[in-house]
């Protein structure tokens, strides 16, 4: 599974802070801290950059690249800012994100294909987001046909499913479940992504990174190519990265739905047996889903 | 071959609470299929209907609601005895309109002592519903739960922020409870769940708030359906209480209610029906008429 850091985010004020005053220390550090932590790629997250995006994509990409030599996955909606960032990127980099709306792929595609980038391809349209898994597949081929027009493989377009918060729709995640088997079949040699921690937003605080680490051993399970995740959840990183192989194993089982005497289990085991069950949609989702 | 209709049965019950006591408790829920599917499951309990009375005269009702009520209005106790005497009313919701701090912000003590009041005056189960302002509430009902200990009233509404008092009082002077969570299938889990750590399931009563026609009702059914359908089919145990809507006041505020009496009541009692159809166990009514339309067509 690849990781996608998440944390160099203008979202967080002084990120946003710090990329404005062009100071380069607490950029460094975030982005040294999330490579040593194991990433695969970061996430440079800049929003719509209104004043000077070439200078500023300039200014970030060398600063974070003096510093690691991961991958970046370029997070703007600005397709001027978006096509700065490509110009200085030492790797290939992924384009974070093309929708399939008229708007966005016809700003962002172009470029994936002039740059030989990959890209983020969500299943959003004109329409908005689909409502289940048929739907989403409907949307997929239909943007990729576009894709694939403009010279872009399936091996460069990392489909993101969209991952609802379980809070607002339950149904939602239930369908990334079943979307996410069938992709294989519908784009052969396409990956796929998705802002995992989305899934958790308004669950309680000390709750919301148990939800995201078994749902994403769950998808990983079908074939889930990368994730966007926080570049400081260890226990994330070691249950993703095969250090916890019971524990899997455990989500597994929950997941085929396997009697288990659930009496027996200690604390920390029953809790991702539970989390799986909510998240699998077999008991409806409430914020104390662990005390039932 | 023969036919055989395909018929779902299902293995779960939804909760019985009984409101009330003595002779004219009521019992409601315990059905073990879906509204109405008779041929599927059972349904013990035909849905609870109340009427509902305010503890003060009421402000800006429309002249075909207070009709019925004029002679009373200004006595709750001989407004309570009309709705059951005259009108035929099994159960009566009491709504503590004095103790809105918005409006007259009247004390709990003067709330408690009419609510008992009414409760002695007939023998009918009584639900008494605050003013929806979550601190005063926890005042008014946990003060009212003490003055009526033993009445099983049905106390209302309780909400994530004030659970704690009022069914902590409700426990101890032998009441139950109205789970409010609004238009939220996740949340009305959430509620009965963190209640359940210390209150019976079997008194507790949600209301997902409704909507009148119109104004809203689409969304009211779909969330009764969705609480009965996780709570039977999905055995969701945290699902599995009888469900109460409360719409009067919405339905008699809109303009075609306030316009034509025969509106208003068919306004009401299409609103009820279908809630009821929705899944809904106990209504709230504020028209006689209304209730009378009601009984006739599901009891």
């Amino acid at each position: 599974m690849i990781l996608i850091g998440e944390d160099l985010n203008v979202m967080s004020g002084e990120i946003s802070r710090v990329i404005k005053e062009q100071e380069p220390g607490p950029i460094q550090e975030c982005v040294t801290e999330q490579t040593k932590n194991g990433m695969d790629y970061l996430d440079v997250n800049v929003g719509p950059v209104k004043k000077d995006p070439e200078g500023t994509m300039e200014w970030l990409i060398n600063t974070v690249q003096a510093v690691t030599e991961l991958p970046l996955c370029l997070d703007t909606t600005n397709p001027v800012a978006m096509e700065a960032g490509l110009k200085f990127c030492q790797k290939k980099a992924l384009i974070n994100s093309a929708s399939g709306a008229t708007e966005s792929m016809e700003t962002m595609l172009p470029l994936a294909a002039k740059y030989s980038a990959d890209v983020v391809l969500s299943v959003i349209n004109d329409s908005g987001l689909p409502s289940d898994a048929d739907e989403r597949a409907a949307s997929i081929m239909e943007s990729a046909a576009v894709a694939n027009e403009l010279g872009i493989p399936n091996e460069n377009i990392w489909v993101d499913p969209v991952l609802l918060p379980i809070g607002v729709d339950q149904r939602q995640v239930t369908a990334y479940l079943e979307f996410i088997q069938m992709l294989q079949d519908l784009m052969p040699g396409a990956k796929s992504t998705c802002g995992l921690s989305n899934l958790s937003y308004g669950a309680p605080r000390e709750l919301k990174s148990l939800l995201n680490r078994t749902f994403l051993v769950m998808i990983g399970r079908y074939g889930q190519h990368s994730a966007i995740v926080s570049g400081f959840d260890h226990e994330l990183i070691r249950l993703i990265r095969g250090e916890e192989p019971e524990m899997v194993d455990l989500i597994y089982r929950a997941m085929d739905e396997e009697d288990m005497d659930t009496s027996a289990l200690p604390q920390k085991e029953l809790e991702y047996v539970k989390t799986a069950q909510v998240l699998m949609g077999k008991s409806l989702y409430s914020h104390s889903w662990l005390e039932v | 071959m023969r036919y055989e209709p395909p018929l779902e049965k299902i293995s779960v019950n939804i909760r019985e609470t009984v409101l009330g006591h003595g002779e004219k408790a009521i019992k409601i829920g315990g059905e073990n299929t879906l509204p109405f599917h008779s041929f599927e499951g059972t349904l013990p309990n035909p849905p609870g209907l109340a009427l509902e009375i305010l503890d003060t005269e009421p402000q800006n009702w429309a002249p075909s609601i207070l009709e019925p009520y004029e002679d009373v209005v200004s006595d709750p106790v001989s407004w309570a005895k009309k709705c059951v005497e005259v009108f035929g009313a099994e159960i009566l919701c009491l709504r503590l309109e004095s103790t809105d701090p918005m409006g007259q912000d009247g004390s709990p003590q003067a709330a408690a002592e009419m609510t008992k009041k009414v409760a002695d005056a007939v023998d009918v189960p009584l639900i008494v519903w605050g003013s929806d302002m979550e601190e005063k509430d926890a005042q008014v009902l946990t003060e009212v739960a003490r003055v009526c200990a033993g009445k099983n009233l049905l106390l209302s509404p309780v909400v994530k922020g004030n659970y704690e008092k009022i069914a902590q009082a409700a426990l101890e002077h032998g009441h139950a409870i109205v789970a409010q969570a609004s238009m939220d299938a996740n949340l009305t889990k959430e509620l009965n769940i963190v209640l359940c750590k210390f209150f019976p399931p079997e008194k507790i009563v949600v209301d997902p708030t409704a909507s009148a026609l119109g104004y809203g009702l689409e969304y009211t059914f779909s969330i009764i359906e969705e609480i009965k359908q996780f709570g039977l089919t999905d055995k969701d145990k945290m699902m599995q209480m009888p469900i109460i809507c409360d719409f009067g006041g919405d339905c008699w505020r809109t303009k075609e209610a306030k316009e034509n009496r025969e509106q208003g009541i068919l306004w009401e009692a299409t609103t009820g029906i279908s809630f009821l159809l929705a899944g809904a166990n106990l209504l709230i009514l504020r028209h006689p008429e209304a209730l009378k339309l009601i009984k006739e067509m599901v009891v």
